[in-house]
Formats: C-alpha cells, structure tokens, sequence
C-alpha cells in the first residue's frame, strides 16, 4: 500500500530548474516583438518568391517554409498579450533601422536566375542567426517563469532546424561552378554585415555579450 | 522584390509549355484525349470511356500545374499587400497555411500524375488561375481564387476520387480524398474572409461576387461542370455547403454551367 502521507520535495531530484532568468517580462516581449516582425517579413518573402523560383523542388519548400515561419509569427503574436502588451502591433517593430535595412536587402532579389542569392540569404545568414539568438533566449530565459516562451522557442527551433537543413542542401545542390560558388558567398557577406551592423535579429545583445572587463594593470 | 508579378514571368523550367486557353481547347493532343474534335462535347470521366484514361492523364496533368499556380498565388497574397493597411494578419497566415496545402497538392498530383503514366510537359499549362490571383484588391483576389477556382477543384477532386472508385485505383481515390478536404477548408477560408472584409461594405461585395462570375465562367469551358449525370465534372453541392456556398449560390452556378452548354458548339 503507498504511504500517501510520506512528504516528496516539490522538484524531483532530476529536475534542476531554478527561477531566476535573464529578462523580465518587458524585456521578453520587447524580444518576442522583434522574433514576430521578422517572422512575418519571413514568411512574406517566401510566399512571394515561389513565382519567381523555376526549380519546382525549391518553389515547393519555399511554400511549406513559408507556412512554418507563418506559424512562428502566429504562436509569437498569441504570447505577447500573455506579456502585458495587448496592442500587439506597438512591439511588432524590427529591433533597430538595421534590421530593416537587412531585411529589405534579403528580399530584394527577384529576377529568375537568382535562386542561390535567394536561398543564401535566407538559409545561410538570416536562419543561422534566428536559431543562434532563440538558442540564447531559450537558454537564458527562466525555465520556470517564462516556461511558455521556453516552449515556444523549443517548437519553433525544431522547425529552424529543419529548414535550415532542407535550405542548405538545396543550396549546395545549386552549387555546380566557381563562378556560382563567389556568387553565394558575396552575397552572404553582403548581408552578413548587414545583420552585423544590426547586431542580430534582436539587436545588440541578441545572443549576449561573451566579454567581460578587464582589469586595468597599474 | 516587387508587389504584382506578372502572369507572363512566372518562373518554369524547360519542360513546361505555356498555352493561351484558346491554344489549348485547339491543341490536338487536347482534341485526341477528347474523342474527337475539339469541339466536341465531352461525357462524363469515367473508366469504360474509350478515352477515360487519356482523359484522366490529362485532367491530372491539368491538376498539377493548377496546383503550382495555386501555390504561386497564395504566395504572392502574403506578399503583395502592406500587412494591416491592406489585410489582417490572419488572412496572411491563412494564405501561408494555402502556401504548405498546395504544395502537397503538387507532390500529391505530380506522384499521382507518374503513377497514371503521364511525364510532366505532356500536356500544355494555361496561366489563368493564376492570372486571377494577380487582381489588386485581396477581397476581389480571395474571392476569384478561392470560392471560384478552389470551388472548381473539389468537383473536380470529387470527379476524379469517383473515377478511381470506378477503376479500382485506391491510391487515386485515397490522395483525392485528402486533397478534397484541403480545398474545402480553402474555399471556406474564401467564403469568411469574403464576409468578414465587406461586412459593412456592399459595393465592395457585390464587385468581389461579380468578379468570381466571371472567373466562374471563364472556367466553365463549354458548360464541362454541372449536376447533369452526364456532365464530365459533376458540380458538388454537399461539399461546396461545407465551404460556405449557399444553396441560392450553387443553384447559380449550375444554371451557368448549364446555359454554357446549351451555348457550347455541338
């Protein structure tokens, strides 16, 4: 028979979750905003370059992409009212002119011949940098307080890695010459620092800041 | 990238053929799948018909490239209008959820289209559909593309799901089925937002029901859709009630389908 009055502490042994996280809640929707905007300038790009895309396997990852990055806006919009923010619209903003500038950059090319700029931007700077700053937040948040942002983020990296996966095969699929291969990466570089003078998705700080002081010798 | 892109640029690879619909209705590959000459009038799909298989290749051939230009178009609703000022949020997000629908509709029909025997490029592709999906105003757009032409896919979907019933194709029968239910919910997806932007806007309403006459009829081709049991695609009342027609709404459709055929050439 159980003893059911035997006391059990409220965590289990296993469990190592503790309170204290790196953001408040203002700071967590600020965030949240950012991730929604730039998901939704996401899945707009996407939609509108699978007219544009002649390789029928890329026009149709392009369209099942663009419905996942839809459903990251969606879960992202539905928090921040969770976050004290009901006029959801007021934090759905880019972080800084940067991002903007980087985003409009990103979603330039049109023309039928460039797939590679197209999948480069997207799958070689933007995705990278999206996983890296939810990685972050996920990990820096608190486990327990902010737990639905924590899960959230775990379904949406799921899906961006996934993609990320999907979006560079079909990159190095495209790869045949030398000529194609300066292509892609002046392209990366051309947006890579774009997003580095942004300071990534979520501004300066968007993964942390690695440094620390050093102390000044006398 | 820019807001409209052209009917005329959509990007294809080398084995797509693109034809006007009245190339197509007189391409002899079109008339030889019909039994005879192009203008003659077509009986209903099914498997006994001399020509049912022909026809059935073809009409699936004609699904898959109506499903690329349906993905094409769902894509360019998510990005041709200024999200807010032009259209909710929500109505993106369901065209992004058209955008992943339509393209397993074309992995579904180009698989389909191989396991009838048909190479891609067999037939001709016609850019009308999407054509329609290119109008500026997203009530008008919604309307042409997903209570007319996603309208038009479930009678054909429930055509072509009854043809491999009768051929004892359950593979056929089986993905048809999936994809019907698909296109209900895109039709309904049409039929809601068509309420819900022009609740207190009538002019704007009857622009957008006129408009999806038009595309309507555009697809009539000679009265080929209706409720007669000889029509070759049979108009679905149960399943266009689910999608949010009303009977007065069916009713219409099938007395213009069925004065384009009394109209077609014999």
């Amino acid at each position: 028979m159980t003893d059911i009055k035997r006391p059990r502490e409220p965590f289990a042994p296993w469990d190592r979750r503790t309170l204290p996280g790196l953001f408040d809640v203002e700071e967590t929707a600020k965030r949240v905003g950012n991730y929604k905007w730039l998901e939704i300038k996401l899945f707009e790009a996407l939609g509108g370059w699978v007219a544009t895309v002649p390789e029928l396997d890329v026009k149709l990852r392009l369209g099942t992409h663009c419905y996942h990055h839809a459903w990251h806006a969606e879960l992202f919009d539905k928090r921040l009212p969770e976050l004290r923010e009901m006029k959801t619209e007021r934090l759905t903003v880019p972080a800084n002119d940067e991002i903007a500038t980087f985003v409009e950059a990103m979603t330039a090319p049109e023309d039928a011949h460039m797939t590679i700029e197209k999948l480069v931007g997207v799958y070689r700077v933007l995705i990278p940098h999206t996983i890296a700053a939810y990685t972050y937040h996920r990990n820096a948040t608190s486990e327990i307080t902010d737990m639905p942002t924590v899960r959230i983020l775990d379904f949406i990296l799921q899906d961006e890695f996934n993609d990320w996966r999907e979006g560079e095969m079909l990159i190095q699929s495209m790869l045949e010459s030398d000529e194609e291969v300066d292509r892609a990466m002046t392209h990366q570089a051309k947006l890579e620092k774009l997003m580095l003078a942004a300071g990534g998705i979520a501004g300066p700080g968007s993964i942390g800041d690695p440094y620390v002081e050093a102390m000044e010798d006398n | 990238m820019r807001k409209i892109f052209p009917a005329e640029e959509l990007a294809r690879d080398a084995r797509f053929i693109r034809q006007t619909n009245e190339q197509r209705l007189g391409d002899p590959r079109g008339a030889r799948v019909a039994g005879g000459s192009s203008g003659d009038r077509l009986a209903k799909l099914t498997p006994e018909l001399a020509n049912g298989p022909d026809r059935a290749r073809a009409l699936m051939h004609g699904i898959f490239v109506g499903e690329i230009q349906a993905l094409e178009g769902a894509g360019r609703t998510c990005w041709d209008f200024e999200l807010d000022e032009e259209v909710p949020l929500a109505l993106k997000l369901d065209m992004a959820r058209q955008c992943w629908d339509e393209a397993r509709h074309c992995e579904i029909s180009v698989s389909l289209a191989e396991h009838m025997g048909t190479e891609l490029g067999e037939f001709a592709e016609n850019g009308l559909l999407y054509e329609a999906a290119c109008n500026p105003d997203p009530v008008l757009r919604l309307t042409g593309v997903n209570r007319a032409l996603e309208g038009l896919a479930i009678d054909v979907f429930n055509t072509m799901k009854e043809f491999g019933n009768l051929a004892g194709d359950p593979v056929l029968e089986f993905c048809e089925d999936w994809m019907l239910a698909d296109e209900v919910t895109h039709v309904k997806m049409g039929s809601d937002w068509l309420r819900r932007l022009t609740a207190n806007d009538k002019e704007r309403l009857d622009k957008a029901l006129e408009f999806q006459k038009i595309v309507d009829r555009l697809f009539s081709f000679n009265g080929f859709r209706g409720e007669d049991d000889d029509s070759p695609i049979q108009l679905t009342r149960r399943f266009r009630e689910l999608a949010g027609f009303s009977d007065d709404e069916i009713d219409e459709i099938a007395d213009m389908s069925r004065e384009a055929r009394v109209e077609a050439p014999s």
